[in-house]
């Protein structure tokens, strides 16, 4: 997924669809997708405008996954489109892949009480053969591409080649799969 | 779960309802609008239809399994939502299976205002206002007018106006234009033909003063907007005295101290005109009254300087703003905003502000302020009987120019303090909440007070719904289909809203509400108006009763007895015929060639029209149309027009018809009408937030997951030193109130400057989330009447603070 980073307006549609989709439970901040908000610095009148930054966010779907690596029952796993999954049949609620996780994409379901995350819509709407993810449709100012890295002739995958990027926390080495675009 | 009564564990119950076994769903093909599979035992299908979280109408697909609404999403057809739905949006599902809404008629058994009331049938809450309604029309000799109405901003917002307008017979209407946008609206109109609209998707330069698209959220606008800013292609200017998210976005972000971006146009004017950088070919074209409006501004001596010791801008900055705008132009756009007056000056800076944008050349073209076309639909009429006895509204004098839609302070006022000359007795209530909407809720509240009868029409049991007598349940807007509608731009469509689900518990849409309240009081009205209305009597002695009751419309039912779906169906077939009405019905929009013309042309992005079949420009010699904005009474501009005798097709610099009225016919900056703030206090400013629609979506379990009250914004150091903290409670008290609420202290807001986010603080005790939760703001503001079409001046009010 690529995200057009800069057209983000916090207004929190993406946050409200995924939760009408993915049934989240209400009451809990920054459960499956959020956006990042760098608070302004300076003091009135004279406030840092380019400080108050907008980062919409939620699982990396990394390549190499510290949540995957360290789940002792192979509850987290890769699906056959490389989604980085959740089993809840399997989740034993040791909260490891929680602390493993370095981007907090983490979050437990009180209902099943097992660690829940975003899996780009894979078992809602990707399922019913939708190609897009709720958070993607949703967006007023249509932040995210949501697409397949492995075709070169996806739109995300045109994107990438044309528009330079940045991943979050690169040096970990965990290949982090959001795209943050400049 | 857990079965505890706390407020959290009822947030989480209720989101239960939108919650589906993912596995009933799999393997079933992509669903596209109109079709209809199998889910386990049941059916699964998508309706197109509009939503009515805000006032937008943005075009969304309804997911319905079982019969149930399980989610909303974006639907990509029409060119005004463009593919989107905002987090109201795909919060409408709470709003549809509120446990609090209204479920059943009711009649007031306690005192009034008290919140007590029984359970009653349909027919039996009908009598309860036939006998009231016949008892106050017989002792007032059949005026009408002594029976007011209100509504807030809606789709059948038409039906109901239509119902009290021109069958009922009442004069007295206020609509929310006074507590909206009437002064933006008539400065723009009769300064340059209409309100029209900002092509944000082309311009290149926009001055954005109070409004707040980031979180306001108006489409296209907010759409078009912030994927432009940023460096990437638009220039934008915020002028606000608070850092909104609209300002995240801006190039320059100028604080302005509240109520003077007056002098602040009128010095950026000023500039202009001595540097003569304004577009000479189109003023030369397009403008009546400029040599005067130029000799006005430099005798005012408006400089830059002079503005600098009134807005706090400083005169660089001004000069700067000036140039970088005219260099842009014509693609150069003073954004004309929207919501409510600010101060008392509103009239004349939104007159400023068209003017300015005017001399860039940037109307009626793309890049500027454009008209567009906007597709005609087919009549519907109503036989309005005529009455020889109501009497013309109360309120005209309250302001120099009282128009079709009232000023809700002023008529208000003119109750409480016994002012008119004759009583009004009754009120008919649709969809708004006066109680929380109009400044000085303790005023209103005397209003009804003193009313015979108080008749509520809402969704949801609003504080003002606890006032009435009777309240009616309206269905949300998914259990009902509303009036066909025609939105003008520069790529214009055909919208319906369509009925997702039946009405759920007794509830009914507003025309069927009329329809039968019409069948009950039709017959016993026409009794007093037969023995009070001399015309009538005349006509029966030469007609006969039932030819002059039948035919000259004193039925007062006949208008509302065919359903709403087949007279859509006829003002959109009789105009382009029955396959434009099943495309329709099966997309939700329609306009001429779409088929050819609408196109996707990346997972985000649709195409609705070809650049080159836009209609970015359409003044030949005549201005016909509006834009369609919702909240625009296009009858009452084009009497307004007439009646100040603008040109169409110019830009008025002068209005002499105005000086009658001791009305300013240029732009003035009056000293004597600008609020200035002691030292020590504070001005009260409102505004509003992406996740909240005024006060509409105060008891919405999802919204208010997102923003679970409202907080006071005051500067940081201002807090320290008075030793208030982020979330301790404050007293914010104005001369006519006084509110507790929990502080925010930041540096996003000056000094001399304090805000809080309007919707909060509902006092009615049957909203479970809503009750008691935050503050409201029309609680402390001051009823400050602007003086030329009397709206609310609702930026006038100086308050305290102080850590309780």
């Amino acid at each position: 997924m690529a995200l057009d980073y800069k057209s983000c307006i916090n207004c929190k549609a993406c946050e409200t669809a995924c939760k009408e989709e993915n049934g989240v439970l209400l009451g809990a901040d920054k459960h499956r997708i959020w956006v990042g908000v760098k608070e302004i610095e300076g003091e009135f009148p004279l406030l840092n405008i380019a400080s108050n930054t907008f980062y919409p966010s939620q699982c990396q779907h990394c390549d190499n996954a510290p949540c995957q690596e360290v789940c002792p029952t192979q509850a987290t796993y890769y699906d056959e489109n490389g989604v980085v999954r959740v089993d809840s049949d399997k989740c034993i609620l040791c909260s490891y892949c929680m602390n493993a996780c370095p981007y907090d994409a983490r979050y437990v379901d009180d209902r099943t009480d097992t660690v829940d995350k975003c899996n780009f819509c894979s078992d809602t709407r990707l399922v019913r053969g939708e190609v897009t993810t709720a958070c993607q449709a949703t967006c007023l100012t249509k932040v995210r591409i949501f697409g397949d890295l492995d075709d070169p002739e996806s739109e995300i995958s045109k994107v990438l080649r044309e528009r330079e990027h940045f991943t979050l926390k690169t040096h970990l080495g965990t290949k982090p799969k959001l795209f943050y675009l400049i | 779960m857990d079965v505890q009564i706390s407020r959290r564990r009822f947030l989480q119950g209720s989101v239960a309802l939108t919650i589906l076994g993912a596995s009933s769903l799999t393997g079933s093909a992509l669903l596209d609008e109109g079709t209809k599979d199998k889910v386990g035992d049941g059916v699964r299908k998508s309706v197109p239809t509009l939503c009515e979280m805000c006032v937008n109408k943005c075009a969304a697909y309804a997911r319905v399994e079982n019969g149930k609404v399980v989610k909303l999403d974006p639907n990509p057809h029409f060119p005004k939502s463009k593919n989107m739905l905002c987090p109201r949006g795909n919060a409408g599902i709470q709003a549809l299976y509120d446990p609090d809404r209204l479920k059943y008629p009711l009649i007031r058994v306690g005192e009034r205002g008290s919140g007590k009331f029984r359970r009653a049938s349909w027919d039996e809450a009908f009598e309860y206002i036939e006998k009231r309604l016949v008892k106050i029309l017989d002792e007032e000799k059949d005026n009408r007018s002594t029976i007011a109405y209100c509504a807030g901003e809606g789709m059948a917002e038409h039906t109901f106006k239509s119902f009290m307008a021109d069958k009922f017979g009442s004069t007295n209407f206020v609509s929310h234009a006074s507590i909206c946008l009437q002064t933006t609206i008539s400065g723009y109109a009769l300064t340059i033909g209409g309100y029209g609209q900002a092509d944000l998707e082309n311009a290149e330069y926009v001055i954005m003063a109070g409004a707040n698209r980031a979180e306001a959220i108006v489409t296209p606008d907010t759409m078009d907007l912030f994927k432009r800013t940023k460096r990437r292609g638009m220039k934008l200017v915020v002028i606000d005295p608070r850092f909104t998210n609209t300002a995240v976005h801006a190039d320059r972000w100028i604080p302005i101290k509240v109520g003077t971006d007056l002098a602040f146009v009128l010095a950026m004017t000023y500039v202009v005109m001595t540097e003569n950088l304004y577009n000479k070919k189109f003023v030369e074209e397009n403008f009546n009254g400029f040599e005067a409006y130029r000799d006005h501004i430099l005798k005012n001596n408006y400089t830059p300087e002079w503005a600098e010791k009134i807005t706090g801008i400083d005169a660089d900055t001004i000069r700067t703003v000036a140039r970088e705008f005219m260099a842009h132009a014509p693609k150069a756009i003073y954004y004309q905003g929207r919501r409510t007056a600010w101060s008392r000056q509103d009239f004349q800076l939104r007159r400023a502000q068209a003017i300015f944008t005017a001399l860039g050349g940037g109307i009626d073209r793309e890049g500027g302020i454009i008209f567009g076309k906007k597709l005609p639909l087919g009549e519907h009429s109503i036989n309005a009987p005529l009455y020889a006895n109501p009497k013309s509204r109360i309120d005209k004098k309250e302001a120099a120019i009282v128009g079709g839609s009232g000023t809700w302070i002023g008529f208000r006022n003119m109750i409480v303090e016994n002012r008119t000359p004759y009583p009004i007795r009754g009120m008919f209530v649709y969809k708004q909440n006066p109680m929380l909407s109009v400044p000085n809720t303790q005023k209103t509240r005397q209003m009804f007070e003193k009313m015979d009868l108080v008749v509520v029409i809402d969704t949801m049991p609003s504080d003002t719904a606890m006032m009435a007598d009777v309240i009616l349940p309206e269905c949300t807007y998914l259990e009902r289909e509303d009036p066909v509608r025609s939105f003008g731009g520069a790529q214009p469509s055909i919208v319906l809203r369509q009925k997702v689900i039946d009405p759920m518990y007794e509830t009914k849409p507003v025309i069927e509400i009329i329809r039968g309240l019409a069948e009950k009081i039709s017959k016993p009205l026409f009794e007093i108006t037969k023995k009070y209305d001399e015309d009538v009597q005349m006509e029966i002695e030469d007609r006969g009763e039932e030819a002059v009751y039948k035919e000259d419309g004193f039925d007062l039912a006949d208008a509302f007895r065919v359903s709403q779906e087949e007279i859509n169906e006829h003002r959109v077939v009789s105009i382009y015929g029955k396959e434009a009405y099943e495309m329709l019905k099966a997309k939700g929009v329609f306009y001429p060639n779409m088929e050819q013309y609408f196109k996707q042309i990346s997972t985000n992005e649709y195409e609705y029209y070809p650049k080159d079949k836009r209609y970015y420009s359409v003044i030949k010699g005549e201005l016909k149309v509006d834009v369609h904005d919702t909240c625009i009474d296009e009858k009452e501009i084009a009497v307004m027009k007439k009646r100040f005798r603008t040109r169409s097709g110019k830009v008025e610099c002068v209005l002499p018809s105005m000086a009658k009225r001791g009305v300013d016919p240029m732009p003035t900056w009056r000293d004597e009408l600008y609020t200035e703030t002691p030292k020590g206090k504070f001005k009260l400013i409102t505004g509003r937030h992406a996740q909240f629609t005024q006060n509409a979506t105060q008891n919405n379990a999802m919204l208010l997951d997102l923003i679970p009250t409202n907080y006071l914004w005051i500067n940081k150091r201002v807090a320290k030193a008075k030793g208030i903290d982020f979330g301790d409670w404050v007293e914010v008290s104005s001369k006519i109130g006084t509110i507790k609420i929990r502080a925010y202290p930041t540096e996003k807001i000056g000094p001399d400057t304090l805000f809080f986010i309007h919707g909060f603080g509902a006092n009615s005790d049957a909203l479970t989330l809503a009750h008691h939760n935050g503050a409201s703001d029309n609680a402390i503001i001051e009823d400050v009447i602007e003086p030329v079409f009397g709206s609310a001046a609702m930026h006038e009010t100086i308050v305290d603070v102080r850590k309780v």
